[in-house]
């Protein structure tokens, strides 16, 4: 009888600890404490013992029964260490499902990272509608009488709304600066404001011209700046919206509702300005005209010239989103083409 | 526009060792902008002058020859085609390695060693048309090969030194000057270089007309034309100009005619002062400048045949109109081959009046694109001077026998004070007196002080709308002193409250809504809309505008709905995709409701932001599609934190299915549609197998909550059941029915809690009429868990009220 047991013990041990997955540990556990299990069998055979046999017998079961329990409970947490759910095979590289497939449109996402810049710096947001008078777009801006911007060559006029007195001419805005005196006409100085918005141009359309095309304009108007300032700001939120230091530079460039004028140029930061085919060798792209606001629009807005000045900008939206991703054709902005708006998340 | 630098050279000594690139940053950063700066002689490297030996024939091609040619101590063989090659000549030799294009035309080729038809040939030699001289030596004949014979040079020497293309060509950006009617020319250029780098400026020697007998000129309009000069010049004749004249002209983007009519493009290229050269002999009685006659006909010098208007004008002599003043010559008048006698006119027109003819005809040219940016009367002088010169030395023989200047209004140069305090407010840095003397005396302006005043008299050149404030001349100081070299301050600004825009915020709130929580793709389309568009989803377009000269004949309205342009986009991508959602945000416009809000006298349409999307997917998903779209729209003013939205059916949109439609209304106010586009729509577009899903709502009907309004309610303290049920109605019967009665049961303190909507089944399982509705009851107690029994009961008095109401039938 001892014998058997420790054979028992020995074999029962040997099969735990060949056990390799919980589930057979659980068989093994079965067979050998269940109610048809090994020791169970053997204990039948208890009363066929000799009476004096039996303390010692039953201690030596109570002993080999607590010691396969503790074998089994080692070996299951061994096994629960190394355990999968799942079979090995198991393909991890089969691609995860994608999350809805929507997204904002590059140029707005440019537009928010330039909101979130600007209102950092305490700038309001401004909308005006996009049909404007003939008013607005270009007398209240110091364009001249025969400016060649107000033929219907170059600006949409509206039927039945293009002939008449420059109040009365209406036409799709062929630029946002007329609603920079909206603003200032309609608010208190000083001001410092962004305004994002679509203008359009009659042209002839080709990868890099568009008759409908996104400006942003940055006004501040104050007592109190000097264009050199309007520098820093500048470069200060483009440094931020492209995440890295990005040098401005300011030259000379002429536009009516600016006195002094300047063409804004931006380092390429395709090739970090050591010039590459984006940037045509320059290492610079112009992005935008600023200036001081001309003492004129600053009349047409109500303000007094000489007590306020400011500093102006121009953004191309489209201009700087091509920059952004290398996109090479301005006409795609407007396709609502899918396969081109969906590499935007 | 294109300038040589060896023209520039000729009023501006420029440093022999001159940095280009740093001369066009200069400009650019300065005065104006430089698009390229161009080595001229880099076109026709390998290129050289070769004198042809011997012409042989070829044997094996008839209209081939073999040419010996000496290319500078070596005789080489180049087999060509050209037709006029006899020994003696000097021709040009593309070596290997130089680039031509064959016959002038597509892309450029280098040339290798080659045989050709059997025999080796080392290069060619060159027609003009295939290294792009054609205009410098036009050719008669494709198969005309270049004759340099007239150039004095040895063989082998290189091209480019022959012909003298040792030369810089900076190319301007014309839109970086339009404001600028000084710089137009050589001239120009060269002073604002010999400011930049405080060189000399070579001035002009006046032209001495004393003893010249006065020529009679009849200016009628003198505001049109404030100054007029004339010279008749006599014992001329038609020749080609000298090589170097027609070498500048060519360099800089004009073609050589002959010495008449080169100098007049050659001193206007020069001093950006356009003048014209008349046949004397065609000229009737005297010189007329006047205003044309209604209808009057002109024919210009290019075969145009014009029908005026009085307002242009027009020189003329005594009996018609000759030339179109500051535009072009008139045909009468034109330099001809036999002409020996011309009439030079150097005179100044109005800028306005030249803009509007030119534009009128659609003519502009050389002439009228300087004029009308508003040239200074004075320039005239030295465009005459330069003209004289080059007549004097072109035509020694010649004799000047009348001569007129009618100046009678003398162009006033600008004054203008400018407060020093002023200026270094506004530049952020202060100039000494000296400083600012030495800045501005270099471009031509005079300056005195008077306490703290700066008195500033403009340049002629400038004086004529270009400068006349004060900003004006701060600009031209900043310029001067390098707009890199301002440091300034960071800008700074007193607190005032937190910028809080509801609106704005909302719209991108929803936008981020729609294209981050709902997966729709945000598109841009243009305003204005294709004709079949509208006519097949719109109809009436009796409320839109439309432009004047639209993109094309079909896209003449601009939308008073996003709808139209949203459909047109669903079917572009329909050849892409079967499945997606897109949406716009832009503005629609409306030929009604004109008002005024910023200036009284302005009246502007009807405008307003809407938002609109649209769904597709296959037909046969079209009940999921629906509660897909749906449900965007039901929550979207619970995610985007603005007063509810609610959908119902009151009026069916024009353009929707018959069943599948619903409006969408804030409060009691109508704010939108949401629909299924109907078949009939869907076909005639070209949409087969497709549902398409619309919705368009005006965005400034939205009224966003001042702040987040989530509320907070405890959690449960004892558990809450979900009862499925599974019930067997009526087809007719609605979803909003089965929930209304179902949540009448509802009372204070009862077990039913909510009900929701499981899912709904039509087909074999179900019979005919019927539809089976799961919903979802949620029952339980504040105070207690509840017993199965409790819960069984509350469940059968829902069941028992469906039964009695809506006979429905529990499922098995």
């Amino acid at each position: 009888m001892k014998k058997k047991l420790e054979e028992l013990l020995h074999e029962g041990k040997e099969k735990i600890l060949s056990a390799d997955t919980e589930s057979t540990l659980q068989e093994v556990k079965a067979s050998l404490l269940g109610k048809q299990g090994s020791l169970t069998e053997i204990m039948k055979e208890m009363p066929k013992l000799d009476k004096s046999e039996r303390p010692e017998i039953g201690r030596i079961v109570n002993e080999i029964k607590t010691k396969l329990i503790a074998q089994i409970e080692q070996q299951r947490e061994k096994l629960i260490l190394k355990a999968s759910e799942v079979s090995p095979d198991f393909d991890v590289t089969v691609p995860g499902i994608m999350p809805s497939g929507g997204g904002l449109h590059p140029i707005t996402q440019m537009c928010y990272d330039l909101n979130d810049a600007f209102r950092s710096l305490g700038f309001e947001i401004y909308e005006e509608e996009d049909i404007t008078s003939e008013l607005y777009a270009f007398d209240k801006l110091n364009f001249p009488q025969n400016h060649p911007a107000r033929e219907s060559m170059d600006t949409y006029w509206l039927e039945g709304h293009d002939t008449g007195a420059t109040n009365e001419k209406l036409c799709l805005r062929p630029h946002l600066t007329g609603g920079s005196v909206r603003y200032m006409q309609t608010h208190k100085p000083p001001y410092r404001f962004v305004y994002p918005g679509r203008v359009y141009r009659n042209e002839t359309t080709d990868a890099r011209h568009e008759r409908a095309f996104f400006q942003y304009e940055a006004l501040i108007v104050d007592k109190n700046i000097d264009f050199a300032s309007g520098k820093i700001m500048l470069q200060s939120v483009l440094s931020k919206v492209f995440g890295r230091e990005v040098p401005v530079r300011m030259r000379i460039g002429f536009f009516p509702f600016v006195e002094p004028g300047f063409e804004i140029d931006m380092g390429c930061l395709v090739c970090g300005g050591k010039g590459c085919s984006v940037c045509k060798n320059v290492g610079w792209i112009e992005i935008m005209p600023g200036g001081t606001p001309h003492p004129n629009v600053l009349r047409s807005a109500g303000l007094n010239p000489d007590e306020f000045t400011g500093f102006y900008v121009n953004i191309g939206l489209d201009r700087l989103v091509m920059m952004r991703y290398g996109v090479d054709d301005v006409r795609l902005f407007h396709s609502a083409d899918l396969r081109f708006l969906q590499q935007f998340k | 526009m294109k300038l040589s630098l060896n023209w520039i050279n000729d009023y501006v000594a420029l440093p022999e060792n001159m940095d280009l690139k740093k001369l066009a940053y200069d400009l650019t950063m300065s005065t104006v902008e430089v698009e390229d700066v161009h080595l001229l002689a880099e076109n026709f490297q390998n290129m050289i002058v070769g004198v042809v030996q011997e012409v042989l024939p070829h044997q094996n091609a008839d209209k081939l020859r073999i040419c010996k040619t000496d290319i500078g101590g070596e005789c080489k063989e180049i087999v060509c085609g050209g037709s006029n090659l006899t020994a003696g000549m000097k021709v040009v030799v593309a070596c290997p390695g130089a680039v031509v294009r064959w016959h002038g035309e597509g892309e450029p080729v280098v040339i290798k060693n080659a045989k050709l038809r059997g025999v080796e040939s080392f290069g060619m030699i060159c027609a003009s048309s295939e290294i792009g001289l054609s205009d410098l030596f036009p050719a008669e004949s494709e198969a005309e090969i270049t004759d340099l014979s007239a150039f004095d040079v040895p063989a082998g020497t290189p091209l480019a030194e022959a012909l003298d293309f040792n030369d810089v060509i900076l190319e301007i950006d014309n839109k970086s000057m339009t404001n600028r009617p000084d710089l137009w020319g050589h001239y120009g250029i060269a002073r604002e270089i010999a400011a930049l780098y405080d060189l000399p400026l070579k001035p002009f020697t006046p032209f001495d007309h004393s003893g010249i007998p006065e020529m009679h000129v009849s200016v009628e309009d003198t505001e049109r034309c404030p100054r007029y000069i004339g010279a008749e010049i006599e014992n001329l004749s038609v020749k080609p100009s000298p090589y170097q004249m027609q070498n500048r002209i060519w360099k800089v983007g004009m073609r050589p005619i002959n010495a008449l009519v080169d100098i007049t493009n050659y001193v206007m290229l020069a001093t950006g002062q356009p003048t014209h050269a008349f046949d004397a002999d065609h000229i009737k009685d005297h010189i007329v400048v006047r205003r044309a006659g209604e209808q009057e006909e002109l024919l210009l010098l290019n075969d145009k045949k014009l029908t005026l208007s009085s307002d242009d004008l027009v020189i003329a002599d005594t009996e018609s109109a000759v030339g179109l003043a500051g535009v072009m010559g008139g045909a009468k008048d034109s330099v001809l081959p036999e002409t020996n006698k011309v009439i030079l006119e150097v005179a100044n027109f109005q800028s306005a009046g030249i803009r509007r003819t030119a534009l009128r005809y659609e003519n502009r040219t050389e002439a009228s694109s300087r004029y009308e940016k508003a040239i200074d009367p004075e320039r005239c002088e030295q465009a005459l001077s330069m003209a004289m010169q080059l007549f004097r030395e072109i035509y020694p023989e010649l004799n000047i026998t009348a001569f007129c200047d009618q100046y009678p209004v003398k162009l006033v140069q600008q004054e203008i004070d400018v407060p020093l305090q002023w200026l270094e407010h506004r530049l952020g840095k202060s100039f000494s007196q000296e400083s600012l003397t030495t800045l501005l005396g270099k471009l031509g302006f005079s300056v005195s002080f008077q306490e703290n005043i700066m008195h500033v008299v403009v340049p002629t050149w400038r004086s004529t709308g270009d400068i006349s404030i004060k900003d004006d001349i701060m600009e031209e100081v900043a310029r001067m002193y390098g707009y890199e070299n301002f440091s300034g301050e960071k800008i700074t600004t007193s607190f005032t409250g937190a910028i809080n825009q509801l609106e704005i915020d909302l719209e991108r709130k929803i936008k981020e809504y729609l294209a981050f929580r709902c997966g729709m793709q945000e598109v841009f389309t243009y305003p204005w809309m294709q004709d079949s568009y509208v006519e097949a989803i719109l109809g009436n377009t009796e409320k839109m505008l439309a432009i004047s000269t639209p993109p094309s004949p079909d896209e003449r309205f601009i939308r008073s709905s996003l709808l139209p342009n949203l459909v047109k986009a669903v079917v572009e991508n329909l050849r892409y995709f079967n499945e997606f959602s897109i949406f716009e945000c832009a503005r629609v416009f409306f030929n009604q409701n004109y008002t005024s809000v910023y200036d009284p006298s302005e009246k502007l349409p009807e405008q307003k932001k809407h938002i609109g999307g649209a769904f597709t997917s296959d037909n046969k998903n079209l009940p999921s599609l629906f509660r897909q779209a749906k449900g965007i729209l039901e929550q979207m003013s619970r995610y985007t934190h603005m007063e509810t939205l609610m959908l119902k059916q009151v009026e069916k949109p024009s353009w929707a299915d018959e069943t599948i439609w619903m409006n969408i209304f804030r409060n009691d106010q109508k704010i939108g549609d949401f629909a299924l586009l109907s078949r009939k729509i869907a076909l005639s577009l070209g949409i087969k197998t497709n549902a398409v899903l619309l919705f368009e709502l005006d965005q400034e009907q939205l009224k966003p909550f001042t702040s987040r309004t989530n509320t907070f309610t405890h959690l449960p303290k004892y558990p809450l059941m979900d009862y499925d049920l599974s019930m067997l109605v009526d087809t007719s019967v609605k979803w909003e029915d089965i929930q209304a009665l179902i949540l009448s049961k509802k009372t204070k303190g009862g077990l039913l809690q909510d009900v929701s909507f499981v899912e709904e089944y039509k087909g074999k399982q179900v019979p005919n009429g019927k539809k089976s509705v799961t919903v979802r009851l949620v029952i339980g107690s504040l105070e207690k868990t509840l017993t199965s029994q409790e819960i069984e009961s509350c469940a059968a008095g829902v069941i028992k009220l469906l039964h009695k109401k809506l006979n429905a039938e529990l499922r098995s």
